[in-house]
């Protein structure tokens, strides 16, 4: 059995002085499309910004390839392609889109096939394409959400970490958006989705962790004949 | 028509005047608001930037220091300020970035640190006045009225070397990944920018910036441990009126900042302008927080 | 509250006290005047930096304008000494009132800059009325305070050394007050949380002005004294090297605590004296001095920190708020 994509092995760190997350354990290998749910400010977040180097963790480890990467410098961590969309992102509002997404190719790696990628980009997002010339901070959420996912593919992913990527969007964007995440995840890149809905979480997922007070509490895989209500249950149970 | 004569006749010296001023303020603020957009933090060291590039200018440049002339002296100014800028950084600025209150923190060693070079100065220069070599000797007549073509220098150099950092901001990558930073921390550092690196280069043009502005004050005023005091309080003035946030909010009000210096000065005199200055400021401070075209 | 801590301020205060009666060096006597001066001025630029967290810089500016009122008083206008004390209170308290007004909803970097734009303003116009304040010379040979014929030069400045001791007494026992007072605790309040201070009724901005003025009112007494030691007042009162100055005692000792300004006033005049003969190489070790404690002591001297100072912090430690 090869080594995991990427592993989190019981990892435990926090802000300031309060701890977040208590002995984590999560795994992107053998399912290429994962999933984490789970109630507001339980960790998942904080879980996504310690795998890209944001937080520095306080024990445990984790794993890139086999090569630890717990409290590496998050630049080092993007010119490996492991590459974090967070959460409600503005980026960079007093950019323009085509600017953002050029930044999206910063790092060597995606550099030199910018061009390429952002003709990509485009196809996958037509709506940018229209608005290449707008600051940032002039578009709607969705196509703000759109700028986000785009910048992070033009980073050249080898893995794509996404925060809630269809938080506060309309039901109609919410859609759109979650095509393209499956498209993104058909081109052969590994996810990780942190997703509130249920039914997205299932379409974009092969297989989820339920977190809870910074634990690992359920794991289940996406095609379990559970049927969402029970899960529901599980869910909204905890609280 | 005598008034009309009179206007006339003192809007040539005031309108020089009010450019070579405008033009000094625009670079020194410029700098201020850089790193004040970039890394969140104001700087008070910036007019010690200003003199410590006459400093350097003169030690390299004047017979009675290396005498190696006005070129070396300029540039080699210009490479120490960046120095200093880079230095400045690491040791005052990057070991408090954590905290919650880092912008008074910022403020007491950036005072700190403008205490200390200013002693330096003082140390290593003594007190006694000295002056730069004009860059152009000589003088050209401009809208009637004569002005050395030092001056009239300053006034073609300031908006071109604005204009170049404009177009290193927009155009390149390191420019692009110094507004990105500023911007929004987070999403730099997740796209792959060493923003470590991007607080050092933004301090290291700050700080040339401030020491090209030295240099060419120098030679038109005298070089003395505190010269950089006010020139640091007029930018002050400059950045919050154009609003901290904007960068040609910066540059529209270091033009008006020195023309409005320029009428005052003319009319009702140099000590009563600044504290007429110093008044505005505050006004301006309650009145539109944000300034002109604030955006923060 | 451990019991040797109880003694050791009214024992340093009967040391302070009984000082000139066993010493007779002038200059060791100037040295702790100067501090005791310092050490009053300070311990209430805490009541803005420190208990209300303003960023403050204008507090100098009221101490130079109480020490120009008193010099102006007496030397201008020619009317005794003990009258330009209460113009040099007045005018400071209404400099406190004056700074605040515009600062009143502002925040953070704002209050830095409009309060140091503010002193500046004084500077600039002090500078500027040559006839009334000296311009740039300011004021000299202001004669020595007397109290019914007996002038507080003899004896080696004994009358001035008195004075400056009862007036930091004062000042401490009054910042010490103030804190333990209500008013005190919404200050404390509206710094630590201030939507949630709003939400139970403080007063943002009448407290905001109240602390500026509470602030504002012995630096102007301690300016007038310390014109009427040095017997001059000048521009340079002004300037950056006093606020660094003043700063570097508040972080030093520990912004925030009571006996901080004490006991950095206390080290900063002892080092700044001890080098002396260094010239301005003296200012680059204070200006290292700050950066210093603001990145390995935060707490300064009395707050948490090296073992030495882990002594000081069982008698002072706890900040002003915990004192009483």
């Amino acid at each position: 059995m090869t080594a995991p994509l990427l592993e989190v092995r019981a990892l435990s760190t926090g802000y300031g002085r309060t701890p977040v997350l208590h002995q984590i354990s999560i795994e992107l290998g053998q399912h290429r499309r994962i999933g984490l749910i789970g109630p507001n400010g339980h960790g998942k977040t904080t879980l996504l910004r310690a795998i890209s180097g944001l937080i520095a963790p306080w024990s445990g480890d984790i794993f890139l390839e086999g090569i630890s990467i717990a409290g590496a410098d998050p630049a080092k961590i993007v010119a490996a392609g492991l590459i974090h969309v967070a959460q409600a992102n503005a980026l960079f509002p007093h950019m323009t889109v085509a600017e953002n997404l050029r930044l999206g190719a910063y790092n060597k790696r995606a550099r030199a096939k910018s061009g390429e990628t952002l003709d990509q980009v485009y196809a996958l997002f037509p709506k940018l394409r229209e608005r290449r010339r707008q600051d940032c901070r002039t578009l709607s959420g969705g196509e703000r959400q759109m700028v986000s996912i785009g910048a992070a593919l033009m980073a050249q992913p080898q893995i794509l970490m996404l925060d809630e990527p269809t938080l506060g969007l309309s039901p109609k964007l919410k859609t759109e958006l979650c095509s393209a995440i499956e498209r993104i995840s058909e081109s052969g890149v590994p996810t990780i989705v942190v997703e509130q809905d249920i039914n997205f979480m299932l379409r974009l997922t092969d297989y989820f962790y339920l977190i809870h007070q910074g634990q690992v509490t359920a794991e289940f895989r996406a095609d379990q004949s559970l049927d969402n209500q029970k899960i529901m249950d599980m869910y909204l149970g905890l609280d | 028509m005598a008034w009309i004569d009179a206007i006339l006749a003192a809007a040539q010296p005031i309108l020089v005047s009010g450019i070579v001023l405008a033009s000094l303020y625009a670079l020194m603020a410029t700098g201020l608001a850089l790193v004040w957009n970039t890394l969140g933090i104001f700087n008070f060291s910036h007019g010690i930037f200003m003199t410590l590039g006459a400093f350097v200018a003169w030690q390299f440049a004047d017979a009675r220091g290396y005498g190696l002339g006005l070129s070396v002296g300029i540039a080699v100014s210009v490479a120490a300020l960046a120095g200093l800028g880079v230095l400045f950084n690491r040791v005052l600025i990057a070991p408090f970035l954590g905290r919650k209150d880092i912008v008074l923190v910022a403020v007491m060693t950036t005072l700190a640190g403008a205490f200390f070079l200013e002693n330096s100065a003082l140390l290593t220069w003594g007190p006694r006045i000295k002056q730069l070599e004009r860059i152009l000797p000589g003088n050209i007549k401009l809208m009637g009225s004569a002005i050395s073509l030092h001056e009239f220098l300053i006034i073609i150099l300031a908006p071109l070397v604005l204009l170049a950092l404009w177009a290193f901001l927009k155009w390149t990558r390191p420019g692009s990944a110094i507004r990105a930073v500023g911007q929004n921390r987070d999403s730099a550092l997740l796209l792959g920018i060493r923003v470590n690196a991007i607080y050092a280069l933004t301090f290291a043009i700050s700080a040339a910036l401030a020491g090209g502005a030295g240099v060419l004050l120098g030679a038109i005023r005298f070089i003395t441990p505190t010269m950089g005091t006010e020139p640091l309080l007029k930018a002050f003035i400059v950045v919050i009126l154009g609003g901290l946030g904007s960068f040609g909010g910066t540059i529209v009000s270091a033009y008006l900042v020195g023309f409005m210096e320029a009428i005052s000065t003319y009319f009702f005199g140099a000590y009563w302008t600044q504290a007429v200055m110093f008044g505005l400021f505050i006004v301006i401070l309650v009145v539109l927080p944000r300034g002109l075209m604030g955006r923060d | 509250m451990a019991q040797p801590e109880r003694f050791i301020w009214p024992l340093v205060l009967v040391c302070l006290a009984a000082l000139p009666l066993v010493n007779a060096d002038s200059y060791l006597r100037h040295v702790v005047i100067v501090c005791l001066l310092y050490a009053s001025l300070v311990s209430s630029w805490n009541l803005t930096l420190g208990v209300a967290g303003l960023f403050n810089f204008g507090h100098m500016a009221f101490f130079a304008i109480g020490a120009y009122a008193a010099a102006i008083t007496t030397q201008t206008f020619g009317l005794s000494p003990w009258i330009g004390f209460p113009i040099a209170v007045a005018s400071s308290l209404v400099a406190s009132v004056v700074i605040c007004l515009p600062v009143l909803r502002l925040k953070g970097i704002y209050v830095v800059l409009v309060t140091f734009a503010f002193g500046q303003l004084c500077y600039q116009v002090v500078l500027n009325q040559r006839d009334i304040t000296g311009g740039t010379f300011g004021i000299v040979s202001i004669p020595p305070l007397e109290l019914f014929g007996y002038s507080f030069a003899e004896n080696l400045n004994l009358g001035y050394y008195y004075a400056a001791l009862i007036l930091l007494v004062l000042s401490t026992a009054y910042v010490k007050r103030l804190i333990a007072s209500e008013f005190g605790r919404s200050v404390i309040a509206l710094r630590d949380n201030e939507t949630y201070a709003v939400s139970r009724g403080v007063a943002a901005a009448r407290n905001r002005l109240l602390i500026f003025a509470a602030s504002g009112l012995f630096p102007g007494a301690v300016g007038a004294l310390y014109a009427f030691y040095v017997r001059s007042a000048s521009p340079d009162l002004f300037g950056f090297s006093l606020i660094t100055l003043g700063l570097s005692m508040l972080l030093v000792g520990g912004i925030g605590t009571l006996w901080g300004p004490l006991i950095g006033a206390a080290v900063l005049t002892v080092v700044s004296e001890l080098m002396a003969d260094l010239g301005p190489a003296r200012y680059l070790v204070i200006a290292v001095m700050i950066v210093a404690v603001l990145r390995f002591f935060p707490g300064g001297l009395a707050g948490a920190g090296l073992p030495l100072a882990r002594l000081f912090r069982r008698v002072t430690g706890k900040p002003l708020e915990q004192e009483t």
